[in-house]
């Protein structure tokens, strides 16, 4: 199931480079894509604004199957504050801006798993898909607005996968 | 109506936090801060590589309990209070902007062999210049040494 986390993150990461390159943070002294892995960074007291964290929630498993199909929920948490520019009264058009950018990092809904654990990459031989995102209602908090879209990450257990 | 009366700061506040920490068992704190040079790999961002923090002391500071747990299963909170002064020489040394960008950049802090993750950073001024800053921390679950 790793693989299939590490598959979906790194093409959602890959999208987001010709989507809109200008989403980039710095984090951990690295300049890179305004998309992140919770759980594989270290705790943060405030979301980090205007870039995706994606959380891994929900696993369930169906075992009916000839290989066992994993399947993963992936919370796509997001929120921003506005452009400093515009006062922050532009936090409206902001996250409707982050909203139209999930669909475009979703779509195609499926990629070739992979194995990040080896250096080049390999391709595995199965397929990593997901749902549409289904979409939170906005959550206001003083001068934020966030959201969370949720997706259902599916995912066939390779033989000798973990 | 503006205050046109002279003030200039003299440091005296941030003098006597720091003589005060000291004297208050003052100890020494080690922000986790990155590396200077990032992990840009794949691996970087996946969990896989270490991500060689490295250790940032700030000294004196004061460290105390914040309030005791009240249920089952909740970390007690502290409180570190960290010398400006400490604080000026460890955003000169990273070349960064803010005691802000210090704080957020760091990933916890180490008291005693312990890690503590901040949750919240307050910062007391006299005539417009920090002289304290109040982190209110928590235990982290892990328990592996540092």
């Amino acid at each position: 199931m790793q693989n299939a986390k590490d598959t979906f993150y790194i093409t959602l990461r890959n999208r987001l480079t010709a989507v809109n390159p200008a989403r980039s943070m710095t984090l951990r002294s690295v300049s890179r894509p305004g998309i992140l892995v919770a759980d594989a960074e270290a705790p943060m007291p405030q979301p980090l604004l205007d870039v995706f964290s994606i959380t891994w929630t929900g696993l369930a498993a169906d075992l009916q199957l000839p290989a066992i199909l994993a399947q993963m929920t992936c919370e796509i948490r997001y929120a921003t504050a506005g452009t400093q520019a515009n006062a922050g009264l532009d936090r409206g058009r902001a996250l409707e801006e982050m909203d139209s950018e999930v669909f475009h990092l979703l779509y195609p809904y499926s990629a070739q798993k992979m194995n990040y654990t080896q250096n080049p990459a390999a391709a595995m031989e199965t397929m990593v898909f997901w749902s549409e995102p289904e979409f939170g209602p906005i959550v206001t908090l003083r001068d934020r607005l966030s959201r969370t879209a949720k997706v259902t990450v599916f995912a066939f257990q390779e033989a000798g996968e973990q | 109506m503006a205050d046109l009366s002279t003030q200039n700061p003299c440091g005296v506040a941030r003098r006597v936090a720091a003589a005060l920490l000291r004297a208050g068992g003052g100890t020494t704190a080690c922000l986790q801060m990155p590396p200077l040079q990032g992990d840009s790999s794949i691996a970087g961002q996946i969990g896989l590589d270490a991500p060689g923090f490295l250790s940032l002391p700030l000294a004196p500071v004061v460290f105390r309990k914040a309030r005791v747990a009240m249920q089952d299963g909740q970390l007690p909170k502290y409180e570190l209070l960290v010398s400006a002064q400490a604080v000026e020489s460890a955003v000169t040394q990273q070349k960064l902007s803010s005691a802000q960008s210090l704080f957020t950049m760091a990933s916890g802090v180490v008291v005693a062999g312990k890690l503590f993750l901040i949750e919240a950073i307050s910062a007391s001024a006299s005539q417009g210049e920090p002289y304290l800053y109040r982190l209110l921390i928590q235990e982290a679950c892990g328990e592996w040494p540092v």
